[in-house]
Order: C-alpha cells, then sequence, then structure tokens
C-alpha cells in the first residue's frame, strides 16, 4: 500500500504545477514528507513516466542545465483521484481498528 | 558525488540501456544533486539509503522506467542467438531422425538398411529322393540319392535398436525440443520492449 501511496504523492506535488525531481522533494518536505528514505524518488518518476502518469519536457532552469520537468497527465489525474478515495478508505478502515485499542495502549 | 554518476552509469551499460536515456538519467541526476548540494542539503537527503549502493539504485531506475531491454547476458551470446542455435541443431535432429524412418520403411527403396548386424551361416538344406542302384562286381548296391532344397547363405540380423527406432528417437527429440524452444522465444519476445 506504501508504494502506490507514494506514488500518489508524487502525482499530487505536480497536479498543479510541473517539477523537476529535486523540487519535487523538496515539496514533498514542504508539507512535512520526506519519502528518501524509502529510497529515492527517481525510480517511483521511472514507473509513472512509463505508465503515462506523467507528462514531461525539458525547460532550461535559473542558470543552470535544461531540466526535465514532469507534470500530472490527464491519465495521472484519473489514477490520483481514484487513488486518494482508495487511500481514504483505508485510512478510515485503519483509523477504526487503531481507535478500538487506543485509549488501552495510552493509559 | 561524480562517482556515484559514474557507478550509475556503468550499470546503465551493463544493462544496455540505451545512450541517449543514461545520458538524460545521468545529467538530471547530476543537476538534481549540484542543486542539493549548493543549498546545504546532502546527496543522501536527494537519495536516501540509494546513495549507498548505486548499481542497486541504477537498476532499479532503468527497471522502473522500463529501459532495460532484457536482461544482461553475462557470456558473449545474446538469448535470441543461443536459442536460434538450438533450434538450429533440433530441426537437424528432426531431419535426421525423419529420413531414418523413411529409409528404414521395408520397400521404400528397395533397399533395406543392414549395415551393421550379426551374420551367420544357414547350411544347405538337402531333400532325400528316392535310393538307386548300383553294381559293383556283381554285387548290387543302394545308394542314396539326395537334392539340394536350399543354397547355403549367410543372413544378416540387425542389431537392436533398429534404423527406424532410433530415427523415431530423434524425430522425437527433435520435435519435443522444438516445441520447448518455441516456448522459450514466445516467452522471450512477451518481455517488456523498451521504447
Amino acid at each position: 500500500m506504501l508504494r502506490g501511496v507514494l506514488d500518489l504523492c508524487l502525482l499530487a506535488v505536480v497536479a498543479d504545477e510541473p517539477a523537476y525531481g529535486y523540487e519535487m522533494t523538496r515539496r514533498l518536505r514542504a508539507r512535512g514528507l520526506s519519502i528518501v528514505g524509502e529510497g529515492s524518488i527517481y525510480p517511483l518518476l521511472g514507473r509513472l513516466e512509463r505508465d503515462g502518469l506523467v507528462e514531461t519536457h525539458r525547460e532550461a532552469s535559473n542558470g543552470g542545465p535544461p531540466r526535465k520537468y514532469y507534470r500530472t497527465s490527464s491519465a495521472g489525474q484519473r489514477a490520483l483521484a481514484d487513488g486518494i478515495g482508495e487511500w481514504k478508505s483505508a485510512r478510515d478502515a485503519i483509523d477504526v481498528v487503531l481507535g478500538l485499542v487506543e485509549a488501552e495502549v495510552q493509559q | 558525488m561524480s562517482r556515484f554518476i559514474e557507478e550509475c552509469r556503468r550499470e546503465w551499460k551493463r544493462l544496455r540501456v540505451p545512450d541517449a536515456i543514461a545520458n538524460e538519467m545521468a545529467a538530471d541526476l547530476a543537476a538534481d544533486l549540484a542543486e542539493a548540494e549548493a543549498e546545504g542539503a546532502s546527496a543522501e537527503d536527494v537519495l536516501g539509503d540509494a546513495v549507498f549502493d548505486p548499481r542497486a539504485f541504477a537498476l532499479s531506475w532503468a527497471e522502473e522506467r522500463g529501459v532495460v531491454a532484457a536482461a544482461p547476458v553475462r557470456s558473449g551470446m545474446r538469448p535470441s542467438t543461443a536459442l536460434a542455435l538450438v533450434a538450429a541443431v533440433l530441426v537437424l535432429v528432426a531431419v535426421v531422425g525423419a529420413a531414418l524412418v523413411v529409409v528404414d520403411r521395408p520397400g521404400a527403396f528397395g533397399v533395406r538398411l543392414a549395415a551393421s548386424g550379426t551374420r551367420s551361416l544357414v547350411p544347405p538344406r538337402f531333400t532325400f529322393i528316392r535310393p538307386g542302384v548300383a553294381r559293383a562286381g556283381g554285387n548290387r548296391l543302394l545308394v542314396p540319392r539326395f537334392r539340394i532344397a536350399a543354397a547355403p547363405g549367410v543372413v544378416i540380423a540387425p542389431n537392436v535398436p533398429d534404423t527406424a527406432q532410433a530415427g523415431i528417437a530423434l524425430l522425437f527429440v527433435g520435435l519435443v525440443g522444438g516445441a520447448i524452444v518455441a516456448a522459450l522465444a514466445w516467452l522471450l519476445r512477451r518481455r517488456p520492449t523498451i521504447l
């Protein structure tokens, strides 16, 4: 489940505005999520690109070399919408399971 | 970090990732690492645990992106070449087997192969006929008479396995092996093709 959730997070941070690899890492961190401990975002981006869930283009960056920008594709938008629904369902179910014992373990 | 990227490049080369794509991935990675470094972040902040295993990182990225054309072959021969060679040998075996089966059919060419076998002599067969009478010195002698019913000869009993049996075995090996090779070739073609 976690693997799919990380994909969703990457799709989410480029849903509105394209970003290159490191910029995506920065956006995730700014929202309180660091996923590099799981490996790195590059293989995930590779899979999203292969599956057509992101579109890419090259664009010059500020003073640096041209960067590869990622943006959620229309298929990616649909996958994101579906994934958010699934995540909420899973989260609610887990909340129920954990909520049953939360009071006991915190005593 | 250039060493990390060089390790990645080596791995992509080993995986036969197309140069253009390997160059692109290496350039993107180098730019991101340089930007992180300029901000005071370490490579580990960008790559996580992967920074300690560049080959695994490179393999994972290339696989997920779908740019690994085929599993790397340690020997110089590609799987498709090896399969083609095996298929050629199996076809040859099947053809030889079929030829042996056809040739060994009695009367197929008016000749039955019995080049090797156990040879045994067959003695002549005699048939006795009514005895005759001969005179010798005033005495009459009874003389046995016979005629040759069958001439002596040589019989060749073919050794086991019979030529036809050997042919059938070769044909079987060729056909079954061919089916296996065809299945393997089909599986290889079904592997995700890249680009």
